[in-house]
């Protein structure tokens, strides 16, 4: 068998088989050097870097065995390969106990040598592939979990922007059929078709507006710039600001704002981004209330902001419109999933839950179909933004009465 | 001949509004519903000679009113032009899933038209339905 040259150290107390033993190795091609007692071999060892030791069991000082475990101790990947003479055969069975690669009976015959040799050969070039495979292994784990990473973002990307494709196709098939029946009614002089293709573009144009808003909302959220602040403001401006529209629409908005609430550390203008959204869906969901059985008679929408054990402050956002089944309730805050069909984007919501986790707060929901539904926003006693520890809060349980 | 009568079944007020100005400016008449439940009533009343029905509705959505369509001795020969957002492989996925526990499968539909829909190619499906429905007298006949 071919193989690579090896040095090897041969250890044994009688001169004679030191020479014959060096005669057949160099024969094979092995460099090879000597040692007469096993503390020379440890010396040699250090210094020679032999790959395979042959060492005789039986040795006036230290033996082959205990020489085998401080080699095997010290330098791990020499392979070992005892000599033994006959009736040694209890210490042989023992020496391949501490890792001996082989062990070969004295009178040694030149097949028997070759053929542990070959053995140790076999061992360390196994080793050394092994070794490369696993430093592969490792480059190759490393460069496999940096594309898996990567593809994982271009899935949540791609996933981003098939639901924007889809929003603008169904924006811009309501431009087209209003367009369509537009000119139909100036082909035609036809009155109606004139204020219908009107209507359906001046809608369609809003619902783009809104869209490009949402969008630049979602990436304002990524950052906050938070102040003190006094948690009834954003309630209060933003009351104020709908209630005109909810009158307008024949909804009762009320506001209910909590005198024990402190300071809070906040984003006042994200946060009433947040309030906004949330009413806005309510009075949405009020509208849409008197299709559903059971909705309630009264079409009101109530802005509170509460104490809360473990959070400086929270916001509460009830409306008593059409609610949601439990299916819908899981979606909602993934983005590009709307209640309202063509009317939604799908980026409100998943704009304020994400401003809610840059307070370190928490958004929960609580909704019944046909009888209301309930938002809650929970931010946390912070003074110092950016605490880690914050993110665990005690969790509420979700509760409905009804 | 008579106008035909064309039945539209669409959540969306913009479909409707651009669905039946296709229709009316190419002389048909179009009647509108909102929703799968009105859609079967209109159905039952006015008998139209095709039904525009839109798969993706909220509520019980098109495939419970195409299924009631095809279950009712009544009405099941008038065929039904199914309007998709995403092809036609979901719905007739799902119309296969419900003949497999049908006695009598349900005809497939007419045709399908995909979002958005293109105002010659409406009025060429239409057209074709309805030269089948002169050559064998029912289209949607169960096999």
């Amino acid at each position: 068998m071919k193989m690579a040259p090896h040095t090897l150290l041969i250890v044994d107390d009688e001169a004679g088989i030191r020479t014959v033993l060096s005669i057949l190795l160099a024969d094979m091609g092995h460099r090879v050097c000597c040692a007469e007692t096993g503390d020379q071999a440890l010396e040699i060892l250090t210094d020679a870097h032999p790959s395979i030791v042959l060492t005789d069991i039986k040795m006036p000082g230290m033996d082959g065995v205990s020489l085998l475990r401080e080699i095997k101790r010290t330098h791990p990947d020499v392979e070992v390969i005892m000599m033994t003479g006959h009736g040694d055969m209890d210490l042989a069975v023992k020496s391949l106990k501490y890792l001996a690669t082989d062990f070969i009976t004295k009178p040694i015959s030149a097949e028997a040598l070759e053929v542990a040799i070959a053995r140790a050969d076999e061992r360390i070039s196994l080793r050394n592939q092994l070794r490369a495979y696993t430093e592969n292994l490792e480059l190759l784990v490393a460069e496999k979990s940096r594309k898996l990473v990567e593809a994982e973002r271009m899935a949540a990307f791609g996933e981003a922007v098939a639901g924007l494709a889809h929003t603008i196709k169904n924006i811009s098939g309501g431009l087209t059929g209003g367009a369509f029946v537009l000119e139909k009614g100036i082909e035609l002089h036809h009155d109606q078709y004139l204020k219908q293709g009107w209507t359906m573009i001046k809608g369609n144009v809003e619902k783009l507006v809104t869209l490009s808003l949402d969008l630049l909302n979602y990436g304002k959220s990524s950052e906050i710039h938070p102040a003190w602040c006094h948690p009834n403001q954003p309630a209060q401006e933003i009351f104020d600001m709908m209630l005109p529209q909810a009158q307008s629409l024949g909804i009762w908005l009320e506001l209910s704002l909590s005198d024990e609430l402190p300071q809070v550390y906040l984003d006042s203008e994200a946060i009433s981004r947040c309030l906004l959204n949330l009413i806005g869906n309510a009075i949405d969901a009020c509208l849409d209330g008197p299709d559903s059985p059971g909705a309630a008679q009264v079409r009101k929408v109530t802005i509170r902001t509460l104490t809360a054990q473990g959070w400086a402050a929270v916001y509460q956002i009830e409306d008593t419109g059409a609610g949601m089944d439990n299916e819908t309730r899981q979606k909602i805050f993934q983005g590009f999933f709307s209640t309202k069909g063509s009317r939604g984007t799908g980026i409100g919501l998943m704009t304020t839950k994400k401003t809610v986790e840059k307070h370190h707060g928490r958004i929960d929901v609580i909704s019944e179909k046909g009888k209301g539904t309930i938002f809650n926003i929970f931010l946390p006693d912070i003074s110092t933004p950016g605490l880690d520890k914050l993110q665990e809060r005690p969790t509420t349980t979700q509760r409905f009465s009804a | 001949m008579a106008i035909k009568q064309i039945l539209i079944v669409d959540d969306e007020l913009d479909m409707r509004i651009f669905l039946s100005t296709v229709l009316e400016t190419s002389g048909y008449r179009p009647i509108t519903c909102q929703n799968g439940r009105d859609g079967i009533t209109k159905a039952r009343s006015i008998k139209p000679d095709i039904i525009l029905l839109d798969v993706m509705m909220p509520g019980e959505g098109g495939v419970n009113m195409y299924r009631a369509l095809k279950t009712d001795p009544e009405l099941r020969s008038i065929p039904v032009i199914m309007i998709t957002a995403v092809g036609h492989d979901s719905f007739s996925h799902y119309l296969n899933m419900l003949n497999a526990g049908l006695p009598h499968p349900m005809a497939s539909p007419a045709n399908y038209l995909q979002k958005p829909i293109d105002p010659n190619t409406l009025l060429a499906a239409l057209q074709h339905a309805f030269s089948t429905v002169r050559s064998d007298g029912d289209s949607s006949r169960e096999a």
